[in-house]
């Protein structure tokens, strides 16, 4: 084996990150919130910290887990192979360095850090990793399956080094790795309860779960660098009303709340106990047009009869009509990032030739007129049921008016949305995707052939081939470029019109310091502590 | 008696068995399958798949209740798909928690509307009076989040006298856990008291103006004692069948103020076992209340057989 550094293959820093800057140029620029890593202030022991999360997470099993708020509590207990700085980019965590990668991209071998303990004490190894990865690659109920799928082999290289075997040269893996399928659960703590008494290692140990309400970790002391963690316990406490979430922040209840929503970032800037940092950023929001749904999206594509589906110069039309800028500006209060793209308009990713078209309505009716189809032309449009989404699909059926479409807009629950897109029941819907470090993770199952998450049915070896092309590329510049031309063509297919990147805001009490708040949303209490 | 009690007991189990039956196809018939909940944003039909599998899902509806029917009728009535915890432990945490807040609604709801029943009938067509219809009519209108949002920002943000929200066990500590309800209880009981304000008033009413008021006065009854031990006594039993008929939406309110004031309770529970489509948990909650239901009526039932002779002769086809 030729090893080269894993520099090439991971380090890929999503760099930039801390630039902002909005995708479309001219959006409103968010209301200017602290830079959470830039909070150096003196921390002293000891302490509860209650932390107000948007939702509940569910099973706390790496494993399984598939949502944002479980991977905020896993941040503070379940460490990960590698993890992203500040920056966005990838760093060892459990691991001693980035991983080593063979000439040919399909052996990756892992040093581990050395001396670690799970919280239960037992001493973390090779044999340990192997165990956790090869339960997340191949157990059934794991939902992490898709995320190693390049994985052929997990083997044992000594106590302190794990060797993976790919099928195929697979930058991305790092990336992976940096999220759950890289965490590595206790393995006398494995059993397919695992969610119901969660050991890894980590900075904090859980101790108890209350469901839908609370779930409290404590100070480990097994931790490597317990030195590091000064609070003595989290609690984490499910608030799912934003309006309630801001309170409990405002009254001192809680001293970190997540995900302010946009209504109430305002509220709490303007307290003078309180601060607001914002993350995230990696992930969008769009309208999925259904271009060739129409048996499932992971099934073969076929013909969807409505006139956006059969008619490309009416989805321009449609996109032409609307004003990026003037959506974030009346459903957002300006908090989010205008876009037309997948990837974050700072990703190294992302060409700088991608440029999005501003709203032509003379060029959107004319388009209509061209195509011969009687107006108005009847559009459905599906909306999650909350108050935003709503807002939103009526400022999109406004606009859209304009130029000759009548939407109508169907609200439906989020669950009932999701399952509507998978199996390709709807002509139009709202909905986003949480974001990943790697710019495959926002790409392959979404846009390409049969991919889970494709739900618009686009499928079109012009983006296929570039995407699958970019993710066995270890260079930069290649991969940016080769998704820069998968970007161009899904772009002139619209099968989705991408409308923004989402900020996350994390409201904090100004004695609370020593929060890391990165690119990926999710609040790190490692150092975290009342200021001294 | 016995023969009565048997036969509605009986009648309480096919009800029981019905409602199972409701309860079962009622939940499937809701869009949203709950494999796909469960698998998350990114999941892979194989993944769906197994999912399904493990839960029974994949079976077809006959096979799927007659596995629940023996289940539940075994006790087990499974693991919560959110957070793969029993859901009999997820009950036992959560119902405690919503009695007590109705209990301490129905206290706040029998003080106050009680109270400001009496003092509107006595002090009719007067300050008081007014006040308190003017409080009753507030009471009905105002919606419970918006008064619980309100609630919260006054006494929680502004004030600082009470915690904004969440809830500590009665066991764990007292005090804790009285500071934490008194909102809630508050915000719950406001509506029911305005409704009791309103029939305690009216009732006081027709009975101040009875003649055995009118006697008890004449005799040279203190006035305390004419209201208290003669005109409120016989308005009382109206008040005891609205406090009855009540009891129901109390529940059901709760829903909402649990919600606002973040309490695991029975409500929350059943509105976020709803939302991520949480079969296991939605048809314990459903069918734990329609046993609550059909034991209280069963109940009630014997209580009007013990107290009128002709229901239970009348039911037993002797008469």
């Amino acid at each position: 084996m030729r090893p080269r550094q894993a520099a090439m293959l991971a380090v890929l820093p999503l760099a930039l990150a801390a630039c902002g800057g909005g995708g479309s140029g001219g959006a409103p620029a968010a209301p200017s919130v602290a830079d959470a890593s830039a909070d150096h202030r003196a921390v002293k022991g000891g302490g509860t910290l209650n932390i107000a999360l948007n939702a509940d997470p569910d099973v706390l099993d790496p494993s399984v887990s598939t949502t944002l708020v479980g991977r905020e509590v896993f941040t503070s207990m379940c460490e990960k192979l590698y993890d992203i700085d500040a920056q966005a980019a990838l760093v060892p965590q459990l691991a001693a360095a980035l991983p080593e990668v063979s000439a040919d991209g399909k052996e990756v071998t892992i040093k581990l850090r050395e001396g670690v303990r799970f919280n239960d004490g037992t001493t973390l190894d090779a044999e340990a990793v192997k165990k956790s990865l090869d339960r997340h690659r191949t157990w059934e109920k794991s939902a992490r399956q898709a995320d190693l799928a390049a994985v052929s082999k997990v083997s044992v290289d000594g106590p302190s080094t794990v060797k993976l075997t790919l099928e195929r040269a697979f930058t991305p893996l790092t990336a992976q790795l940096a999220d759950r399928a890289g965490m590595v659960m206790s393995p006398k703590a494995i059993n397919d309860d695992f969610g119901a008494n969660p050991v890894c290692v980590g900075p904090f140990k859980f101790v108890s779960r209350t469901s839908g309400s609370q779930i409290v970790l404590e100070k480990s002391a097994d931790y490597y660098d317990a030195a590091k963690v000064k609070l003595d316990k989290l609690v984490y406490k499910i608030i799912v009303d934003p309006n309630v979430r801001a309170a409990n922040l405002k009254s001192g209840d809680v001293q970190v709340a997540d995900q302010l929503a946009t209504t109430t970032v305002k509220g709490v800037q303007a307290d003078p106990n309180l601060t607001v940092v914002s993350g995230g950023g990696l992930g969008y929001y769009g309208i999925t047009i259904n271009t060739g749904n129409a048996s499932g999206s992971t099934e073969k594509p076929g013909p969807v009869n409505t006139a956006l589906a059969k008619s490309p110069q009416l989805r321009e039309a449609f996109e032409l009509a609307l004003d990026r800028d003037q959506i974030n500006k009346t459903v957002y209060n300006g908090l989010y990032e205008a876009d037309c793209f997948p990837l974050p308009a700072d990703s190294p990713y992302r060409s700088p030739a991608l440029q999005c078209p501003k709203r032509d309505l003379a060029r959107a009716k004319q388009l209509v007129q061209e195509s011969k189809v009687p107006t108005p032309i009847p559009v459905t449009v599906t909306s999650p049921n909350d108050a935003t989404n709503q807002r939103l699909a009526q400022v999109v059926q406004q606009m859209t008016k304009e130029a000759g479409f009548e939407v109508t807009v169907q609200t439906a629950e989020f669950v009932s949305t999701l399952e509507q897109g998978k199996s390709g029941k709807f002509d139009v819907v709202l909905n986003g995707w949480s974001g990943r470090v790697d710019p495959d993770g926002n790409l392959t199952n979404l846009i390409t052939s049969r991919g889970s998450n494709n739900y618009s049915g686009m499928s079109d070896p012009g983006i296929d081939d570039p995407i699958k092309e970019a993710a066995a590329a270890s260079d930069p510049a290649e991969r940016a470029e080769l998704y820069a031309k998968a970007l161009r063509r899904a772009a002139e297919l619209r099968g989705v019109l991408y409308l923004y990147h989402n900020k996350y805001y994390l409201g904090m009490s100004k004695n609370v310091a020593g929060v890391q708040y990165f690119k990926d949303g999710l609040p790190r209490f490692v150092s975290a502590g009342f200021a001294a | 008696m016995v023969w009565f009690i048997l036969r509605r007991a009986g009648s309480a189990v096919i009800v029981l068995f019905l409602a199972s039956v409701l309860i079962f196809l009622g939940i499937r018939a809701l869009p949203g399958d709950p494999a796909v909940v469960m698998a998350g944003e990114d999941a892979s039909p194989s993944l769906i798949e197994a999912i399904r599998r493990d839960y029974g899902l994949d079976k077809p509806l006959p096979a799927q209740y007659v596995d629940y029917l023996g289940q539940t009728l075994s006790g087990n009535l499974g693991r919560s798909t959110q957070d793969q915890l029993p859901v009999a432990g997820i009950l036992a945490e959560r119902l405690p928690v919503t009695l007590e807040l109705s209990a301490l609604a129905l206290l706040v709801a029998i003080v106050v509307g009680v109270g400001a029943g009496i003092v509107a009938a006595v002090r009719r067509d007067r300050l008081p009076d007014y006040v308190a219809t003017g409080f009753g009519l507030a009471g009905l209108s105002i919606p419970h989040f918006w008064l619980g949002l309100l609630g919260i920002l006054l006494f929680a943000v502004t004030l600082r006298w009470l915690p904004a929200s969440g809830y500590v066990p009665f066991t764990q500590d007292p005090g804790q856990n009285l500071q934490r309800m008194i909102l809630p209880a508050l915000v719950l009981g406001t509506g029911f008291a305005a409704i009791l304000m309103r029939q305690t008033r009216s009732a006081m009413l027709g009975a101040l103006s009875a003649d055995y008021v009118r006697t008890a006065r004449s005799k040279g009854l203190a006035e305390v004692k004419v209201v208290g031990a003669h005109a409120l006594r016989n308005s009382l039993t109206t008040v005891v069948t609205v406090l009855g008929l009540q009891l129901g939406a109390l529940i059901s309110g709760a829903v909402v103020t649990e919600q606002i004031f973040v309490i695991p309770g029975f409500g929350k529970l059943t509105v976020d076992a709803v939302l991520t489509r949480n079969y296991p948990v939605i048809q314990a909650v459903v069918l734990i209340t329609v046993i609550g239901y059909v034991l209280v009526n069963l109940l009630v039932d014997i209580a009007y057989a013990f107290l009128n002779p002709r229901i239970r002769l009348s039911g037993s086809g002797h008469d």
